[in-house]
C-alpha cells in the first residue's frame, strides 16, 4: 500500500467508514500482534494488547501527524501501550544509576560470542527474550523489531537518552547469559558482566 | 583486553559500550573517526565490532522471524463503543436493579429494624459501626479511616508521580493528605486478658475499663465498669457489666446484670439475668429464662427462640421456631416457620407474623391488637408479572456490574474470563478459596485484633461471589456467540450469558446446585487470574 492509498484509507477511517477500518486493521494487525508477542511474554497478554492498541489507534487517529510514517506511529502507540501494561504490573528493581557502574568495560570474547550466535536458533533467542526483565526486553524489541531511534526508546521507556545504549548493552549481556546458562546467569551478568 | 601485537598508544582500545554506540551511529563524528581509525589497525577491536554487529543482525532476525499467525479472536477489527441507546438501556437496568435492591431488601430490613428500636439511618452503620454491637467501634472506625486515607494518599502520590514537577499538584496532594491526617483520632483504652485456659474475674473485683477476654472459658463474677468483649468456648456472666456485652462463644449464660446491650454470636444463649437495654443474638437457640428480662428490644436470628422472661420493648425475630410466654411491651414481628404464643403471654403492641403456617395462639393469651398474619408461599410467585420484572432488574444489575468491571478493570475482566475456560481447575480452586476465605474470616474474627479484618474479608468474599456470575456468563456467551473482539461484542456475550444463568437460577429444582456451580467456577477463575497477575508481577532480581 503506497502513501497515497494509505492516506486515503486513513481519511475514510476518520470519516467513520467501517470497511476502511477493517482494511487498516487487517493490514497492520499481524505486525502489531508480533510486536506485542515480542514485548509481552504471555500470548494472552499480546492478544489483549493488540486489541487494545487498535482501540487506541482508532480513538487517537485524529492526532496522527501524516507527515510521519504511519507504521512508525503505530509502533509508537503499541510500544507505549505494552510498556504501560508492563509498568503497571511490575515493580522494577533495577536502578539506572546502579546499572552504569556494573557494566563491564572489557571486551567480550568474540569467539565465545560468535559460538553463541551459531549454536542458538531464532526460537531459542525468542524464548530467551521472554525471560529477560521487562525493560531489557522492551529495549531490545523497540530497537531491533520496532527499529526505533534512541530518542524514541528513551521517551517510551522514560529513561535518559544517554542511558539507552547502556540499557541495550545490558540487555544483550543478560540475553547471552540466559542462552548460556539460564536466568541465574543473567543476573550474574547484570551484576558482574560476562562475555 | 590483550593487544594484538601492534602498539596503539595514540588510539587506545575502546570498550564494548563504545563499540555498540559506534555501530548504532550514536557517537559524534570525531569519536566515530577515532574508533574507525583504531579498528583499522587493531584486530581485536575490529573483531569485537564484527561480532557485535552480527549480534544485532542475529537479534533482529530472531525477532522478525516466526510468522506466527494472528489468533482467531483478533481476525476481526475491534468495534467502537456501544451505541448510546445501549448505554442508556444498561444504565436504566442498573438504576432499576439498584431500586429493586433497595426497595425489596434494604428498606424492609431498615423498616423492621426501626420498628424494634434501631433508628439509625444506615443499616451497615447500625450493625457494625455505631455502637449497636459495641461502642468501641467508633475508635476502630477512626483508625480504619486513617489507614484508608493514608493508603489513598499513597496511591494518589503514586498515580501522580509523573507530574511531580508540577508544584501545584504536589501542594494539593500533600495539603489534602495533611488535612485528613490532622483529623484527630483517639485510642481506646481497654484491658485485655488471655485465659490459660480459663479466665475468671472473681466476685468482689472490678475492672475499671472495657474488658477483652480470649479464653477457653470465661467467667465474670465481679464487676466490669465498661464493655465486656469475650471470645470463648463458654462465657458465663454472674456479675455486673456496666457497659455492653459482646460475646463470640459456643455457649453464653448470662445470670448477672448488664446495664447496656447484649450482643451475642453463639450456639446457645441463656439469659437468666437482667439486660437493661437491648438484646441481639445470632444464635442456635436462645432462652430468655423466667428470671431474665430485657429492658429494651430483642432482635434474634435463631433456630429456636423461647421468651419465658419479659421484654419491655419490641421483639423482632427471624427464626425457625419462636415461643412467646411472657410480656412484650412493644411490637412483635416474627418471620419464621413456627410461632407459638402461650396462654401466659401478654403482647402490648402490634403483632405481625410472616410464615408458611398459621401461628399457634393459646387461649388466654393477651394480644392488644388482632395478629397480622402473612402466609408466605413456599415457591416464588411465578404467576405474577412483578416476579419476572424483578428477575429482569436483577439481570440488569448484574449486567451493569459486569460492564463497569470491564470498563474499569479490563485486564482483570479478560484475565478472569480467560481463566474460566479451565472449568475443572477453576471450580476446584473456587471451592478451596471459598472454604479458606470463610475459615480465614472466622479465624480473624475470633481475635480482637482481627475482627475488622475478618468482617472486611467476608465482605470482599461477598463481592467476589456476586462477581463470579460475570465470568461464567461471559464464558457461556462466548460459547454461544463466538469470540469476536471489541467491547460491544463482549457486552453482548455477557448479556446473553447472564440471562441464561438467571433463567437457570429461577428454576426451583436446579437453583441451588446451579448457583453453587456458578459461584465456585467464577470464584476460581477470579483467583486464578489474580494469581496469574501476581506471578507476572514477581520481578526477576536485577
Amino acid at each position: 500500500m503506497n502513501s497515497t492509498e494509505l492516506s486515503e484509507l486513513l481519511s475514510r477511517v476518520r470519516a467513520g467508514d467501517m470497511d476502511a477500518w477493517g482494511e487498516l486493521y487487517r493490514t497492520h494487525a499481524p505486525a502489531i500482534f508480533r510486536f506485542c508477542r515480542r514485548a509481552l511474554p504471555a500470548r494472552e497478554d499480546a492478544e489483549d494488547a493488540t486489541n487494545e492498541v487498535f482501540m487506541k489507534v482508532r480513538a487517537k487517529l485524529g492526532t496522527y501527524d501524516s507527515s510521519r510514517p504511519f507504521t512508525a506511529w503505530l509502533y509508537k502507540v503499541a510500544s507505549n501501550h505494552c510498556w504501560d501494561m508492563l509498568r503497571r504490573r511490575r515493580i522494577r528493581q533495577d536502578l539506572e544509576t546502579g546499572d552504569l557502574e556494573t557494566l563491564p568495560l572489557e571486551h567480550p570474547d568474540p569467539d565465545q560470542l560468535e559460538k553463541l550466535q551459531i549454536e542458538h536458533t531464532s526460537k531459542e533467542v525468542r524464548n530467551g527474550l521472554a525471560k529477560l526483565p521487562d525493560r531489557a526486553r522492551m529495549a531490545l524489541v523497540l530497537r531491533y523489531f520496532g527499529d526505533m531511534s534512541y530518542d524514541e526508546i528513551a521517551e517510551t521507556l522514560g529513561v535518559r537518552r544517554a542511558f539507552v545504549g547502556v540499557l541495550l548493552l545490558r540487555a544483550r549481556h543478560q540475553l547471552r547469559a540466559i542462552l548460556q546458562g539460564g536466568a541465574e546467569s543473567a543476573h550474574e551478568a547484570t551484576a558482574g558482566g560476562r562475555l | 583486553m590483550t593487544d594484538s601485537g601492534t602498539s596503539h598508544i595514540e588510539s587506545p582500545h575502546f570498550d564494548e559500550m563504545t563499540g555498540l554506540l559506534y555501530l548504532e551511529q550514536q557517537l559524534d563524528d570525531v569519536r566515530s573517526k577515532g574508533i574507525q581509525s583504531h579498528a583499522n589497525t587493531c584486530e581485536s577491536c575490529r573483531e569485537l565490532l564484527r561480532v557485535l554487529k552480527n549480534e544485532g543482525v542475529w537479534l533482529r532476525e530472531a525477532m522478525l522471524g516466526d510468522e506466527e499467525p494472528i489468533p482467531a479472536r483478533l481476525i476481526g477489527a475491534p468495534a467502537k463503543g456501544t451505541a448510546p441507546w445501549g448505554w442508556m438501556a444498561a444504565l436504566g437496568f442498573g438504576a432499576a436493579g439498584a431500586y429493586t435492591l433497595w426497595s425489596g431488601f434494604v428498606e424492609p430490613w431498615m423498616s423492621q429494624a426501626s420498628d424494634v428500636g434501631f433508628t439509625q439511618g444506615n443499616l451497615m452503620t447500625m450493625l457494625f459501626f455505631s455502637g449497636a454491637f459495641w461502642s468501641g467501634w467508633g475508635d476502630v472506625l477512626n483508625l480504619i479511616e486513617f489507614m484508608a486515607v493514608a493508603t489513598l494518599g499513597a496511591v494518589a502520590l503514586w498515580a501522580l508521580r509523573r507530574y511531580f514537577r508540577r508544584q501545584t499538584t504536589v501542594a494539593a496532594v500533600t495539603g489534602l493528605l495533611g488535612l485528613f491526617l490532622m483529623t484527630p483520632f483517639t485510642a481506646h483504652a481497654a484491658e485485655t486478658e488471655r485465659g490459660s485456659p480459663s479466665y475468671t474475674l472473681p466476685a468482689g473485683q472490678e475492672i475499671k475499663t472495657d474488658l477483652f477476654v480470649t479464653a477457653d472459658r470465661t467467667q465474670i463474677d465481679g464487676d466490669v465498669d465498661g464493655d465486656l468483649v469475650a471470645f470463648s468456648h463458654e462465657v458465663e456472666v454472674n456479675g455486673h457489666v456496666k457497659g455492653d456485652i459482646l460475646a463470640f462463644t459456643a455457649e453464653l449464660r448470662m445470670n448477672g446484670t448488664v446495664d447496656g446491650n447484649v450482643r451475642v454470636f453463639s450456639q446457645s444463649a441463656v439469659v437468666n439475668g437482667a439486660v437493661a437495654k437491648n438484646l441481639m443474638g445470632f444464635v442456635g437457640t436462645l432462652d430468655l429464662a423466667e428470671k431474665g428480662s430485657v429492658g429494651g428490644s430483642a432482635t434474634i436470628f435463631s433456630s429456636n427462640g423461647v421468651f419465658n422472661g419479659p421484654v419491655k420493648g419490641d421483639v423482632m425475630a427471624f427464626a425457625h421456631e419462636i415461643d412467646l410466654n411472657n410480656l412484650v411491651g412493644g411490637n412483635v414481628k416474627v418471620r419464621g416457620e413456627v410461632f407459638r404464643i402461650a396462654s401466659t403471654a401478654q403482647l402490648s403492641g402490634r403483632t405481625v407474623f410472616e410464615g408458611p403456617k398459621e401461628p399457634d395462639v393459646q387461649s388466654g393469651a393477651k394480644l392488644a391488637t388482632p395478629m397480622e398474619v402473612t402466609m408466605r408461599r413456599p415457591t416464588p410467585e411465578y404467576s405474577t408479572a412483578r416476579y419476572y420484572l424483578h428477575q429482569l432488574f436483577w439481570w440488569g444489575a448484574a449486567f451493569v456490574f459486569g460492564m463497569v468491571l470491564l470498563l474499569v478493570a479490563p485486564g482483570v475482566f479478560l484475565d478472569a474470563t480467560s481463566q474460566a475456560k479451565n472449568v475443572g481447575p477453576a471450580m476446584g480452586i473456587g471451592l478451596l478459596f471459598f472454604a479458606g476465605a470463610v475459615f480465614g474470616g472466622f479465624i480473624a474474627c475470633i481475635t480482637v485484633v482481627g475482627l475488622s479484618v475478618g468482617i472486611v474479608l467476608w465482605l470482599i468474599l461477598a463481592v467476589a461471589i456476586y462477581t463470579s456470575q460475570i465470568y461464567v456468563g461471559e464464558w457461556i456467551g462466548e460459547k454461544l456467540l463466538g469470540a469476536a473482539v471489541g467491547t460491544g461484542a463482549i457486552l453482548v456475550r455477557l448479556a446473553l450469558g447472564l440471562a441464561i444463568i438467571h433463567v437457570i437460577a429461577a428454576i426451583p429444582i436446579v437453583r441451588v446446585p446451579a448457583s453453587l456451580v456458578v459461584v465456585m467456577w467464577g470464584l476460581g477463575a477470579h483467583v486464578m487470574a489474580v494469581q496469574k497477575r501476581m506471578r507476572q508481577q514477581t520481578p526477576l532480581p536485577a
